[in-house]
């Protein structure tokens, strides 16, 4: 849900990044933490366990500029992977603007993505929303891992709707930004669209 | 627009603030914030200048959503009242009109008990400026973007290119 502020000249979006546990979202943001000029980002929060494992979420507001005299503030969630934190990936959805989907590009970690886009598609449509209309980007990271499936199979499996889709090395802060701004456009057009 | 957006504009944000002048004059506190349930601040008040709201803002709701999970779990329709004692400093967070979100930050001297009595209060008022905004919503020219203020959505897809800087 989007908060048009016309006092403070500010739209706030909300987009989450989700996937399977282990998939890189935290390492997606904490990028874009360390690529963003102080004055443009707040602090970023993780809600982590003891072993940097994300238990409720990370939030990182950034400010991406102007447009017509309205700061475009996107405020960036993760959810925890893990599939048994199921309930809080519902309340993070709430209220979501955009999807960015970090899959797991390792061999053994396919199922774990088809579970997770599985569970995504379910929770959105809880939330109220659909995954075929929702602004929606595919990030294939760890490009770099030997056991990489080729990014033209795990497109076959995970595409939803001919989504833009990233291929990205997120430690690395490779494809991180360039999946950011797919989604936040998206994000924007669609407002754009509504109003 | 979409219905589910939440637009602020000057004369309304003016009836919200006065609501958190008042209740934090007459409380003393060191903040009263109104933020919606997603986590977007509207409204602050009070001297705490060493609080980050965003974060407060984005914390409290996630902390009100988890309530409402556990109250779902054991068959309570909401919990809708979270207080947080610390050494110094106590936060207060309460549901508005299940759409908003109040939290107060005050010291020992502030009696807990006066706190939840104005929240009340304050929750009340608030209600009954956001049922008259809501009416507004639905009356769509009264709705309108005032004339003097250009809408942030005449936006061009070049307008998002130098965005991000292309």
């Amino acid at each position: 849900m989007t908060f048009i502020n016309y006092v403070a000249r500010e739209i706030n979006c909300k987009l989450v990044y989700y996937g399977p546990g282990l998939g890189g979202k935290t390492t997606n943001l904490q990028h874009i933490y360390q690529i963003t000029n102080p004055e443009n980002k707040g602090k970023m929060i993780s809600l982590a366990t003891e072993t940097e494992r994300t238990l409720f979420f990370d939030f990182l507001p950034i400010d991406l500029g102007q447009i017509r005299g309205f700061s475009m503030r996107f405020h960036l969630y993760t959810v925890p992977g893990q599939v048994f934190y199921d309930a809080s990936r519902k309340l993070i959805l709430k209220g979501v603007d955009g999807v960015v989907f970090v899959a797991d590009s390792q061999e053994e970690r396919l199922d774990a993505n088809l579970e997770s886009l599985s569970n995504l598609n379910l929770n959105l449509k809880e939330q109220g929303f659909d995954l075929n209309k929702i602004p929606y980007v595919l990030q294939l990271n760890k490009r770099d891992l030997p056991n990489a499936l080729p990014a033209e199979r795990l497109k076959k499996l995970l595409l939803v709707k001919g989504e833009p889709v990233y291929e990205a090395v997120a430690p690395k802060g490779v494809g991180v930004l360039e999946t950011l701004k797919a989604a936040a456009r998206q994000v924007l057009v669609e407002l754009r669209k509504s109003a | 627009m979409n219905a589910s957006n939440i637009v602020l504009y000057e004369a309304e944000y003016q009836r919200l603030k006065s609501i958190l002048v008042k209740t934090q004059r007459e409380l003393g506190i060191d903040l009263i914030l109104l933020i919606d349930r997603d986590g977007h601040q509207i409204a602050s008040e009070g001297p705490a200048q060493d609080i980050d709201l965003t974060a407060l803002s984005s914390l409290a709701a996630a902390n009100l959503a988890a309530t409402d999970g556990l109250a779902r779990l054991v068959g309570e329709p909401e919990f809708s009242i979270l207080y947080h004692q610390g050494k110094h400093r106590n936060i207060h967070i309460s549901d508005v009109s299940r759409r908003y979100c109040l939290v107060l930050v005050f010291d020992e001297k502030v009696s807990l008990g006066l706190v939840r009595l104005r929240v009340k209060h304050t929750t009340a008022y608030l209600e009954e400026v956001f049922k008259l905004f809501a009416r507004k919503t639905e009356t769509k020219k009264n709705a309108a973007v005032p004339s003097n203020s250009p809408s942030p959505f005449d936006f061009t897809d070049e307008d998002i290119d130098k965005l991000f800087g292309r």
